[in-house]
């Protein structure tokens, strides 16, 4: 036995034994897609030409995504990853958030070309009964953190750690489902926003218990990926505490909302 | 429209493109100096389904700068940089989600 992984050992290469040439990659333990939009997008009919052709923003369709066909119309999907390699690939080739024009999102949702796509929208499936953390920080003070910040933000969601007992389990024996459905980063002329959606919101009475898995999610937001202190506050101008609101509660506009902070 | 007219000659598919997933990170030899991902993370792993610390995945930031082949070209889905100056005009709320 011991002689077999020897052997194999050697048949292996990653990129760091073989930057050129490597033979493996590091699967996510989801796919992930990478979605864009801006004032630029808008009423952009692609492709444009030929050598720039790629397939038009592909939607699964179910009941949830029909409805927010209006919402979808210009959010453009740039690409799908289901790898480490392929995720700095990427990285290392597109821009930062502290470079996109003042009103942009980039939204990294769970699913692939193939597999459980979720579309950046509380209408799907996977985030109808879910909500989001998420954290509003003055432009002018954090534009030389907000690259790291989302970079943070999107490793601990590859990495699948917000989570810290991804349990959902369906009952089918496979692997379980995470909380995390995805990860946005909003530019606007004076803040940056990043939010943290999650497939389910607590109750009122919580009676799952939820609540704690999702106040955990928020701990590690606000503490190790975004780097406060627990406890600390961080509300003031332009800037809101690492808050969690349900999309249900969002529709309401305030009213009625509760939020749950950390 | 037609993704296939007009393509040029086919490049060799990169190493990216051709590597398979691993599927037991334990018969994976890193480098020395290179941390292996954290083996807490991954104690009932399934499926291929791993979880990686940001330590680990930081290691591959310098490594893996190749272009993907599928990245669509940035202009033409209107991501392209601004510098500080530029759309400073602009100045519309967000959509609050």
């Amino acid at each position: 036995q011991e002689v077999d992984m020897q052997t194999q050992a050697e048949s292996i290469r990653t990129v760091f034994s073989d930057p050129t040439n490597f033979n493996v990659k590091h699967p996510l333990y989801s796919p992930w897609t990478l979605w864009f939009d801006s004032p630029a997008t808008k009423g952009r009919n692609l492709p444009q030409t030929p050598s720039s052709a790629f397939p038009q923003t592909p939607i699964p369709q179910t009941p949830g995504v029909a409805a927010a066909q209006g919402w979808m119309e210009d959010i453009k999907r740039v690409i799908s990853f289901d790898s480490v390699e392929e995720f700095w690939g990427l990285y290392n080739n597109i821009i930062p958030p502290s470079q996109l024009p003042q009103k942009a999102n980039y939204y990294l949702f769970k699913g692939g070309m193939l597999q459980e796509g979720i579309i950046p929208a509380w209408e799907d499936e996977a985030n109808k009964n879910g909500g989001k953390w998420s954290i509003q920080l003055p432009r002018d003070k954090n534009r030389g953190n907000v690259d790291r910040m989302w970079l943070y933000t999107m490793l601990a969601a590859i990495g699948e750690t917000f989570d810290p007992a991804p349990i959902l389990s369906d009952g089918s024996g496979k692997a379980p489902k995470s909380l995390i459905t995805g990860v946005i980063v909003s530019t606007r002329p004076q803040f940056y926003r990043l939010s943290i959606w999650t497939r389910l919101a607590p109750s009122a009475t919580d009676e799952d218990g939820l609540r704690e898995r999702i106040e955990g999610v928020g701990r590690h937001f606000k503490t190790s990926v975004l780097g406060f202190q627990e406890g600390q506050k961080l509300g003031g101008p332009l800037a809101t505490e690492v808050e969690f609101l349900s999309h249900k509660d969002s529709e309401k506009k305030g009213k009625s909302a509760r939020k749950i902070i950390v | 429209s037609t993704a296939k007219s007009g393509s040029v000659s086919q490049p060799l598919p990169s190493a990216l493109a051709t590597a398979r997933h691993i599927e037991n990170l334990e018969t994976v030899p890193y480098p020395e100096g290179i941390k292996s991902p954290s083996i807490d993370l991954n104690r009932n792993a399934k499926d291929g389904k791993f979880r990686y610390d940001r330590a680990f995945l930081l290691q591959f930031m310098e490594i893996c700068k190749e272009k993907p082949d599928n990245l669509p070209p940035l202009d033409a889905i209107g991501l392209e940089p601004v510098g500080d100056q530029a759309g400073l005009a602009m100045s519309r709320g967000g959509s609050g989600r």
